[in-house]
């Protein structure tokens, strides 16, 4: 079809303020915050999409679907715009990206059942806000929490930075709406629990608008006890042993809020008052009184059996204000889209990836060997370290954190510095069998290992791309690795 | 034309690390930039060299091995030869004793222009390419801020020098010692991502004393004139930070910094 028959299509379909062909904003749509800085730069080498659409109703995404579908043109569904992996870039010509802006409704929240449901463009500090106000809380904090919306949260399997006390999104979704490419909309209903075969929530978690389009969404909720918030920092003399504090405070039964151990050039770009050049390893206990202080002491206690690690305790304040400052805004986002505008220079790119406790140390350091003996920019690069966040019972996370300046053109940055690294990072994370992403999902730059990533069981995943989007029009290139989409790799 | 362009390279100031505990620079992993003022030298023998392609442009320096890397960066910018003069018998040279080295190697090349930057971050004391000149027996110009490229040519070069009053315009005939003053505005040609996976060393060359032949006591310490009296820890570096909270405590303690710098 045409460009301008879909257009007219468009049209007849949704009413003029619904449909946006504004140059700069396909311009913005046609790549996310992974190719930032060539974004920035306004080299970007991708197509914009055609149009951005904002259905009203789960009916008006159903009908755009089927339109879609039919004329094999590749949809992208977009919420809070803070995908970091390429899952919002665009490898089409023919390209609709169905926004969430105006599936904007706070639908319910039950304090009584402690849940609440959302349309999929609530911004989770909407929802956050409106719970604070009674005494709950989503429990649910990423870094983007002032921009993240409910859907992209839900689609990319996002996990905040209490995880380790509240879960990850996916601990969190109780129940939720969503549309297939064939139009057919589903419902998961709300319940604690069913054993009514598999848990189908799964198929739309995590699918990246690979599979479906996610309409609404029912989250628990949580009181929260900010009063009793505690806070414990330390600097350690390697990541080894924060690790291994980690691993005792969760192995013994205790779920703090926040536990995370950082390398020393980590700590050093978010601690600078207090790292003294050391690792640093951190925790926040909240909830009820009692399971704080029994929290705040089995930490303590962890500390103590592998006190030979430890160097000093830091002041909590530190801690606390850390924390209280650590969620970007839109205006940071903004200021660092500016700043790369004039500076050659990448700060903050990331590599999440997980493993078991015996596993992570030694990706880590595996890493950091290959990266030294064989990256040939090593010598650009400004920061190379990386923290442990989220930690679960058999294991946790390393966010591989390294800034660099850019000495070349901003075309090449991705596979100058970036791709060589993350390269690195997930062959010796596979090698080792940890998983390759964490949190950050799939997107469409680690698609070359998504095979790898789950093994035999990738015939599962390839299946339910085959039975729920036979023609291929969700979202091109992400998850599923496509030859056609190479060039822009 | 043939031009030899001597560059340094430098600890890059902006990234390092303070120990407020012990007041002291840290210097582990501190990386290295090339000196600002030759910046805009190289990136002047790039635009000549784009605008008369059969320019051959060579880069000196003087450096440690640990420098390879970014020569080779140097190389892929349409630079034909790179040179590092380094041997272990030439660390702790002062500026005498850096032109001797410098000088012995170029006094056996072919040039029609040795250009440089006037200073460097780490010295700024501009002595070298004075020195390199009166060596080689060549008029210099400091503090260049520009060479019409309309009237430049293997005999001689209109440059303009901006001083603290006035802005001069010169000509100088060639071969001459050009140092140019630095330019914030001039930045180097982004490499090519082909050029980024090309391996250059074959173009970069290594001399080292052997080759030059200089007196063991002429380089180096030993050969330094300059003697160090004193050292002295510059006063700003001794800052400490005070990170204050969002509360009237912190509003005061701000409150009370201004007013005693005159700020309110």
């Amino acid at each position: 079809m045409r460009n301008e028959r879909i257009m007219e299509h468009l049209e007849s379909m949704l009413e003029p303020t619904q449909i946006n062909t504004d140059a700069a904003d396909l311009y913005d749509a046609s790549a996310d915050r992974y190719k930032k800085y060539a974004k920035a730069r306004n080299v970007l080498d991708v197509p914009p999409p055609l149009a951005i659409v904002y259905p009203k109703s789960s009916e008006q995404v159903s009908d755009l679907l089927v339109f879609c579908n039919e004329n094999l043109i590749n949809v992208i569904p977009r919420a809070g715009k803070t995908a970091t992996e390429g899952g919002l870039e665009n490898w089409k010509e023919q390209t609709l990206v169905i926004d969430t802006k105006l599936l904007d409704k706070i639908i319910k929240i039950d304090t009584y059942n402690m849940q609440a449901t959302v349309q999929a463009g609530v911004p989770l500090q909407e929802l956050e806000d409106e719970l604070r106000k009674e005494g709950f809380t989503t429990g649910h904090s990423p870094q983007s929490k002032p921009v993240a919306k409910f859907g992209g949260l839900v689609a990319t399997r996002s996990i905040g930075q209490f995880s380790t006390l509240y879960g990850a999104i996916e601990d969190m979704v109780v129940g939720l709406e969503c549309v297939f490419a064939d139009g057919h909309i589903c419902k998961i209903k709300n319940v604690p629990r069913r054993s009514g075969g598999p848990d189908i929530r799964h198929i739309a978690i995590g699918n990246e608008g690979t599979l479906c389009y996610i309409t609404e969404v029912t989250v628990k909720i949580f009181k929260i006890y900010p009063e009793n918030n505690t806070f414990l920092g330390y600097l350690i003399h390697d990541i080894d042993t924060g690790i291994k504090v980690l691993r005792e405070v969760m192995v013994n039964g205790f779920r703090p809020s926040v536990a995370r151990t950082y390398s020393e050039e980590d700590a050093a770009q978010h601690f600078y008052h207090f790292h003294k050049g050391h690792c640093v390893l951190l925790f926040m206990a909240e909830g009820p009184d009692l399971i704080v202080r029994a929290t705040a002491k089995a930490i303590e206690e962890a500390v103590e059996k592998f006190q030979d690690g430890i160097i000093e305790q830091v002041d909590s304040k530190h801690i606390e204000n850390w924390f209280n400052n650590l969620n970007w805004s839109q205006q940071d986002i903004d200021d660092e889209f500016e700043g790369m505008k004039e500076h050659d220079c990448h700060s903050g790119f990331t590599t999440e990836i997980s493993a078991d406790w015996e596993t992570i140390p030694k990706i880590y350091y595996s890493v950091m060997k290959r990266v030294r003996e064989e990256y040939p920019r090593a010598h650009d690069l400004t920061m190379l370290g990386g923290h442990s966040s989220h930690s679960y019972i058999n294991g946790t996370n390393m966010y591989f954190v390294y800034n660099y300046d850019i000495r070349c053109a901003p075309e090449d940055e991705m596979r100058v510095y970036h791709h060589p690294l993350q390269r690195i990072i997930v062959e010796e994370t596979l090698k080792l069998g940890g998983s390759m992403c964490h949190h950050h999902g799939i997107g469409k730059f680690r698609n070359e290992w998504t095979k790898q990533e789950h093994g035999s069981a990738y015939y599962m995943l390839e299946k339910l791309k085959e039975a729920f989007d036979p023609n291929g029009i969700m979202n091109f290139g992400t998850i599923f690795y496509q030859e056609a989409g190479a060039k822009y790799q | 034309m043939h031009i030899i362009c001597l560059v340094k390279f430098v600890p890059d100031v902006s990234a390092f690390n303070y120990d407020y505990n012990t007041s002291s620079m840290v210097n582990t992993h501190t990386k290295m930039v090339l000196n600002p003022d030759d910046v805009h030298a190289l990136s002047f023998a790039l635009q000549v060299k784009r605008k008369w392609p059969e320019t051959y442009l060579e880069v000196v320096s003087m450096a440690s091995p640990s420098v390879t890397v970014y020569m080779h960066d140097l190389l892929r910018l349409s630079v034909d030869k790179g040179t590092l003069l380094s041997d272990p018998l030439y660390a702790g040279s002062d500026t005498y004793a850096t032109s001797e080295v410098l000088g012995t190697y170029l006094k056996g090349q072919h040039y029609d222009c040795i250009i440089t930057g006037s200073r460097s971050l780490d010295g700024a004391t501009s002595q070298v390419p004075a020195q390199i000149a009166q060596m080689l027996g060549l008029d210099h110009l400091l503090d260049i801020t520009e060479v019409d490229m309309n009237h430049l040519s293997s005999n001689e070069a209109q440059c303009t020098v901006e001083t603290d009053t006035e802005i001069q315009t010169w000509s100088i005939q060639m071969p001459a010692v050009l140092s140019f003053a630095r330019n914030s505005r001039a930045k180097l040609p982004y490499p090519t991502f082909e050029a980024l996976q090309k391996d250059v060393s074959g173009k970069l060359f290594m001399i080292s004393n052997q080759d030059l032949g200089l007196k063991r006591d002429s380089v180096g310490l030993e050969g330094s004139l300059t003697k160090v009296v004193h050292t002295y820890e510059a006063e700003n570096m001794s800052r400490a930070k005070t990170v204050v909270g969002v509360n009237d405590e912190g509003i005061d303690l701000l409150v009370q910094f201004l007013e005693k710098r005159g700020y309110l």
